[in-house]
């Protein structure tokens, strides 16, 4: 029986907990996320990456600043009460699957000599995420004036080559290649 | 092995001739002996058994078991998945013991009078192979009250008549109900009795009106003394507030019970003294604050992102009502407000608008988004799909998954409802939960190649999903995208990422369990290996189960059919391969009795391959049916 590597199992899933806490919270400050979707890469820009495929309940956003504005929009309370946040995603679950263990697209050959197949950094990988997201807010008791929502966000994630040779500088491990997203 | 340990070591002697010290010792009898006490067989029940108990640990210590390969480890944690499934229906019931003896007992003179280290002892006695964890303990007069798992009380009632800390314990069952932890005194109760009855003579069900004005000249709340000082009148105040709460049983019926409240005459002289008001009644529609002591706006302030469906609140008779522009600033603070002191200040027109401008609004719902390429892979995939996903789990293994397919399935249930998702929590990966990659269960819970998934779906339950021809039911998003690994080793190739929300009857026959659930799964199709019965394969498969039911308005006005994108899930006549309608014969053939050409006819007939209507048209003419039309053991 052929099985998946547990180190890039479990890289995948530590790669999964960094990658939502840092993008939910990201959001639900109000704080950009552009910068990590492939669009907005060089590396992969250079070698030719198609855009980011983001999919918005239904609606597909050409680019990750698209995506933004929508968020905005839906944060958008100008009579708000409070300065508190007007939109909340809180994560109830979130799984990952390794979908290539060795992917190379825009790699350097030094890159995939670095890391090898097993090794839980060169990975493209799914991550599947749902929640509840809270519209509208109250000093104390959110949930009497707040609408709630499911959401289920779907990513797929490669590896970030900036950050990942020798000496390379800190930051993101992985970018976003394809989001999709349903809020109902 | 592990050296004998004391007199245990005799095997099934009984121990009836040592009275003085039963001899059973403590496995690690130097240490600790005074916290848990000795133990002893003798006294009360000296004909009962020796215990198996704890003696010789043997050499099982930590990571002797280590460095088995994780293939094998995941086949034999499927296997136990799979018999525990059947096995261990009680796992989530609970009992409730009782245990006499505590008092009699060294450890009574501990601070909590025992308990800890009573449970300590008996989790530790019980079983030497599993672990036995206790609920919290409560000791109520001469009993020890606990719960315990249904599964471990066998082991648990072993000790009955064991001596803890140089007196015998005895353990019971119970039906009784558990007591409650907090204990209400009499005073208490009494003083609640009282509140409650404030609350019943101020309160008009003509009006909806909770009138605690003046509350300081109230005969009853006068005698209990509780406007004797200010922290005590505020106290006094959150009691009652929190009573008014929770009278009624739901926010609904206490939103339609009480909507108006009045403070008025309370010298109140910041609303920080009443705040839990907005706490207890969010819902509130008319508030009275009249002839109060508010001198200013930063006095009422604290109550400004609350109240969000307030339309009248009388503020005259408080000082700040002299404060120029007052109005002005109180009527933006509550959207809905349309009566201050007496004057219309908004139109319910103007209300419903400044509402709308204080919530954020969530993003708009478009129907499906099928970006699949030219082929309508999956709309094609998905049909296949769902339909032996209910029908015939192995057959979806062998076409669709290899080696390499992963699976796996996370469930969120409700608080407090996880009974329910029983079949499913076992084999949950959400990693947020499991606490991330150092639980093993990351690894455990994710089955990898065809043949370990397919004997992973046998133990969840059985489904029926919605057919693909009611778009209305279904949210179906996909598209292509490049760069997985080609087969042959050498390459990309396009993958294709689906995902799916909708819903699926299910009957748990091993809970007892029927009703509708509702799904998201992801599906990741990638191109197959040489010699695969397709030429796609499913190289991930996330089920996510969930709670929540979409919402009407969410079904766009505009019918989903007419948008372009979802017609090829809309139309026409669904495609099935050989492979698959040879399943489905097979499986009709196996449910009904009939031979494979009557089979063939069945469902390719009206019910034009599908499984349900084929079903159905068969138990309708059954009794037309000529007895060649069944196999010969029918």
């Amino acid at each position: 029986m052929a099985y998946v590597d547990d180190t890039n199992t479990r890289c995948a899933a530590d790669a999964a907990a960094k990658f939502v806490s840092w993008y939910y919270n990201q959001i639900n400050e109000a704080k950009g996320i552009s910068q990590s979707y492939v669009t907005n890469n060089e590396t992969y820009k250079n070698a030719g990456h198609p855009p980011a495929d983001i999919c918005v309940n239904g609606l597909v956003c050409a680019t990750p600043e698209d995506w933004e504005k929508l968020l905005a929009q839906q944060r958008d309370a100008p009579k708000a009460a409070t300065d508190k946040k007007h939109v909340r995603y809180l994560v109830d679950t979130y799984d990952t699957h390794v979908i290539n263990a060795d992917y190379r697209f825009g790699a350097t050959q030094n890159l995939i000599d670095l890391h090898g197949v097993n090794d839980g950094v060169r990975m493209m990988i799914m991550i599947n995420v749902s929640g509840t997201v809270y519209f509208g807010v109250s000093m104390g008791n959110y949930d009497e004036y707040a609408v709630k929502q499911h959401f289920n966000d779907v990513f797929i994630l490669v590896p970030n080559w900036d950050t990942l040779g020798k000496g390379s500088k800190y930051g993101k491990k992985f970018l976003i290649a394809s989001q999709t997203y349903r809020a109902y | 092995m592990a050296p004998p340990s004391g007199p245990r070591g005799g095997g099934n002697r009984r121990p009836t001739a040592r009275t003085s010290r039963g001899g059973v010792s403590k496995h690690r009898a130097a240490v600790r002996t005074d916290r848990d006490g000795d133990v002893s067989m003798g006294g009360p029940t000296p004909g009962s058994n020796p215990p198996t108990g704890p003696s010789g640990r043997g050499n099982r210590g930590r990571g002797a078991s280590r460095g088995s390969r994780t293939s094998s480890r995941l086949a034999q944690n499927l296997k136990s998945y799979v018999e525990g499934a059947a096995g261990h229906g009680s796992r989530y019931a609970k009992t409730t013991l009782k245990i006499l003896g505590i008092k009699n007992s060294k450890a009574a003179s501990n601070p909590d009078g025992g308990v800890k280290s009573l449970l300590e002892f008996i989790e530790r006695k019980a079983d030497k192979d599993k672990k036995i964890i206790l609920g919290r303990g409560t000791l109520e007069g001469d009993y020890v009250w606990v719960k315990a798992n249904k599964d471990d009380v066998a082991s648990i009632m072993r000790l009955n008549g064991y001596s803890y800390a140089g007196a015998p314990i005895t353990i019971e069952e119970t039906t009784e109900p558990f007591p409650t932890g907090s204990k209400v005194s009499k005073e208490a109760a009494d003083t609640r009795q009282k509140l409650i009855a404030v609350l019943a003579k101020r309160y008009n069900a003509e009006q909806k009106l909770l009138d605690l004005s003046a509350l300081g000249t109230d005969d009853i709340l006068g005698n209990l003394g509780t406007f004797g000082s200010q922290s005590l009148a505020e106290k006094s105040f959150k009691a009652l507030m929190h009573l008014a709460g929770t009278q009624y049983k739901t926010a609904e019926e206490r939103k339609d019970g009480i909507q108006s409240v009045s403070l008025a005459r309370n010298e109140i002289s910041d609303v920080d003294q009443v705040f839990t008001l907005a706490y207890s009644l969010p819902q509130l529609r008319r508030l009275d604050l009249s002839n109060n002591k508010l001198d200013s706006l930063s006095k009422i302030s604290k109550w400004k992102h609350e109240f969000r469906w307030l339309e009248e609140l009388y503020l005259v008779g408080n000082p700040l009502t002299s404060l120029t522009g007052y109005a002005t600033e109180i009527t933006q603070w509550f959207p809905c407000l349309q009566v201050l002191d007496g004057n219309v200040v908004r139109t319910p027109q103007e209300a419903a608008e400044a509402l709308k401008a204080m919530t954020p609004n969530p993003l708009p719902q478009l129907p499906s988004n099928l970006r699949d390429g030219e082929n309508n892979v999956a709309s094609i995939f998905l049909r296949a799909f769902f339909q032996l996903y209910d029908h015939d789990r192995p057959a979806l293994a062998a076409q669709f998954y290899d080696a390499d397919s992963v699976f796996s399935l996370t469930a969120t249930p409700e608080p407090g409802r996880e009974v329910d998702w029983k079949s499913y929590l076992k084999y949950s990966r959400n990693i947020q939960k499991l606490g991330g990659s150092r639980n093993p269960a990351v690894v455990q819970r994710l089955f990898t190649g065809a043949s370990l998934i397919a004997e992973m779906w046998k133990s969840l339950p059985a489904t029926r999903h919605a057919t693909l021809d009611q778009p209305e039911l279904w949210l179906i998003d996909c598209h292509t995208f490049p760069h997985l690994a080609d087969p042959s080793g050498h390459g990309f190739a396009m993958g294709l990422m689906i995902n799916v929300h909708g819903q699926f009857e299910e009957a748990d026959t091993t809970e007892d369990l029927f009703g509708t659930r509702t799904f998201s799964r992801s599906f990741i199709l990638g191109p197959s290996k040489a010699g695969a019965p397709h030429p796609y394969r499913v190289i991930s498969d996330q089920l996510t189960l969930h709670k929540w039911k979409r919402q009407a308005a969410v079904t766009p006005a505009v019918p989903a059919v007419a948008v372009a994108p979802t017609a090829p899930v809309a139309v026409g006549v669904p495609v099935l391969d050989e492979a698959t309608k040879a399943q489905l014969i097979q499986e009709l053939s196996r449910r009904t009795g009939m031979n494979a050409q009557y089979s063939e006819l069945c469902l390719s007939g009206t019910a034009n391959w599908n499984f349900d209507l084929a079903l159905k048209s068969f138990e309708e003419q059954k009794a037309n049916l000529p007895p060649a039309a069944f196999t010969a053991s029918a």
